[in-house]
């Protein structure tokens, strides 16, 4: 199956094709002695969204720090278009279950700050512009632009931080549970516009939650893991249609998925 | 004001049974009880003095203290040597408070921001901090003569401890998941700092500034009783002596205001400068 792809993309890739790889990743955190991730596998295809749920401590933050390239794994390696990460990349894009703006910085400022950051005041002052964009495009329209942090609620404070993510169009989202501290109704509508952006884009994705309907919802495939140490239990492909509907949550369907995710987390988490 | 007093009416709650009803205090707007607490407290030292249970050399009444007040202020007012006194103490008070904000900031930072400054100075200076600062007064007198000098380190020594420690503190209290953010696009430690640490550590330095701010004056005054000096702390020494406790008590007003002004001045910039962050009016802060 061939997709047209978003005009622009990374230069080169098709969707499908591999993005990222995770070769043998594990993590032993020496000072505590405590082994926080089993070798793990798994590859990332080009416009794919992976969801990852799994008990308190099975190691999917340390995962996705690794993939960050913030913490060095014990063994193994990951590729990120055919490179391995050895630190922090400019091809990807981190979000956090906080917003984490700065709150002396208006919405528009704070999209702005990884141009800054990466290219200086000057360069990020001129992408001004394309930043108000990206802020129209998740409902920030004009008003909301020079507006401070504090002013905004939770779900607002996180679309800005979507739109800081963006700004630097990076090749792979890495999301920790990013909706994690909002409310459901909140929640749920976050989803809708994540699933939204993702498609517009064929962003490829990576994100760590909590909630099984969550996974279910945004992924292709949802990564269960067990705890200590973490590791792979099940890779459970979710085979709905897109653009996914809140209304489909109710449907046999997603509750069959959601059901077979349930159970494999009940045998992760029991033994 | 109606409007409110009828839907007041409407609601006609059954009052009392949750015990936390809305007082009449919470009504009360602030200046009011301000007003009211400080008139209660001037009758009650008005009442303690008439009763004459101490002697009135020993403990002056308001009015006695008010005269003094109003005759300082006319001194003040045409240069005479309690002007003279204020102007060197305001002298020794700021560059004393000057040099504590900038050294405090400046090994703030250096303690915040590195492994050592956090492991092995902070305890110290946490240590030192809790240490009866005034009781090295002596030393600074022997280091630094009876001038005005010894005076503005003794300022400098009390007030920057504070600074220090609250910048620090404020370094620290950077939230990890922002930290994480920076690392994660390639901030260097100097974007990083000044970006992210300092700005978000602004409260906290301000904290201690302002308690700088009042301590300072602590310091100069404290330098002053030990002789030599020319400003208002030596004039206190001098009126308490001669059992002048009205101008004692004179005195030490103005001081409050030297103080009081000093704060007031830190307040105002801290709420130009640290605009997303609102801390409670008259917000007391600890030493």
């Amino acid at each position: 199956m061939t997709v047209q792809r978003h005009p622009d993309t990374v230069g080169g890739f098709r969707r499908g094709d591999e993005m990222l790889r995770v070769e043998g990743i594990a993590k032993t955190f020496e000072a505590r002695g405590v082994r926080a991730l089993d070798p793990v596998d798994f590859s990332v295809a080009n416009g794919e969204f992976i969801t990852v749920i799994g008990p308190s401590g099975c190691g999917k933050s340390t995962l996705l720090k690794i993939m960050a390239g913030l913490m060095p794994p014990t063994e193994g390696a990951v590729m990120l278009n055919g490179s391995p990460v050895t630190g922090p990349r400019e091809d990807i894009g981190i979000m956090f279950q906080q917003a984490t703006l700065l709150p002396w910085r208006t919405a528009t400022e704070n999209v702005i700050l990884p141009i800054e950051i990466r290219n200086g005041s000057k360069v990020a002052k001129e992408q001004e512009g394309r930043a108000n964009e990206l802020l129209d495009s998740v409902e920030l329209k004009e008003d909301f632009h020079g507006v401070y942090p504090h002013e905004l609620s939770g779900g607002m404070a996180q679309r800005v931080a979507i739109c800081r993510m963006l700004v630097t169009e990076p090749s792979v989202l890495l999301l920790d549970e990013p909706f994690g501290a909002l409310d459901e109704l909140t929640r749920d509508y976050m989803n809708e516009e994540l699933q939204r952006i993702c498609m517009e884009r064929d962003a490829t994705s990576f994100m760590v939650t909590h909630s099984i309907p969550e996974a279910v919802f945004l992924g292709d495939k949802v990564m269960v893991m067990s705890a200590r140490p973490g590791r792979i239990a099940e890779v459970i492909d979710v085979d709905l249609p897109r653009p996914r509907t809140l209304d489909m949550t109710t449907r046999e369907e997603f509750g069959q998925i959601v059901r077979r995710v349930r159970k494999q987390l009940d045998v992760g988490g029991m033994g | 004001m109606s409007q409110t007093a009828d839907r007041k009416q409407e609601v006609a709650r059954p009052a009392s049974k949750y015990g936390f009803e809305e007082s009449w205090l919470d009504r009360t707007p602030r200046w009011l009880s301000l007003l009211v607490l400080g008139v209660a407290g001037i009758l009650i030292w008005y009442g303690i003095t008439l009763l004459e249970v101490v002697s009135p050399i020993l403990f002056p009444g308001p009015i006695e203290t008010f005269e003094e007040i109003y005759l300082s202020a006319r001194g003040i007012l045409s240069g005479d040597h309690v002007f003279e006194a204020l102007v060197i103490t305001t002298q020794e008070v700021i560059w004393g408070f000057i040099a504590a904000a900038a050294l405090g900031f400046f090994f703030g930072v250096i303690v915040g921001e590195t492994k050592i400054g956090q492991k092995a100075v902070m305890p110290y200076l946490v240590g030192f901090n809790a240490s009866p600062k005034v009781a090295f007064a002596p030393v600074f007198v022997a280091w630094f003569g009876f001038g005005i000098n010894s005076k503005i380190v003794m300022a400098l020594f009390i007030a920057f401890f504070p600074v220090i420690v609250d910048t620090a503190a404020g370094l620290a209290s950077t939230d990890r998941d922002t930290v994480m953010l920076f690392r994660s696009l390639g901030a260097s430690r100097w974007q990083t700092l000044t970006k992210l640490k300092l700005p978000n550590a602004l409260p906290y330095i301000f904290a201690g500034l302002k308690t700088a701010a009042v301590f300072s004056v602590v310091g100069a005054v404290v330098g002053e009783y030990l002789g030599g000096g020319k400003g208002l702390g030596e004039l206190v020494r001098l009126s308490a002596q001669q059992l002048r406790l009205d101008r004692v008590f004179a005195l030490i007003f103005y001081l409050s205001l030297l103080g009081l002004a000093l704060f007031a001045f830190v307040s105002w910039l801290e709420r130009r400068l640290v605009f997303w962050h609102k801390p409670e009016p008259l917000e007391i802060t600890s030493a």
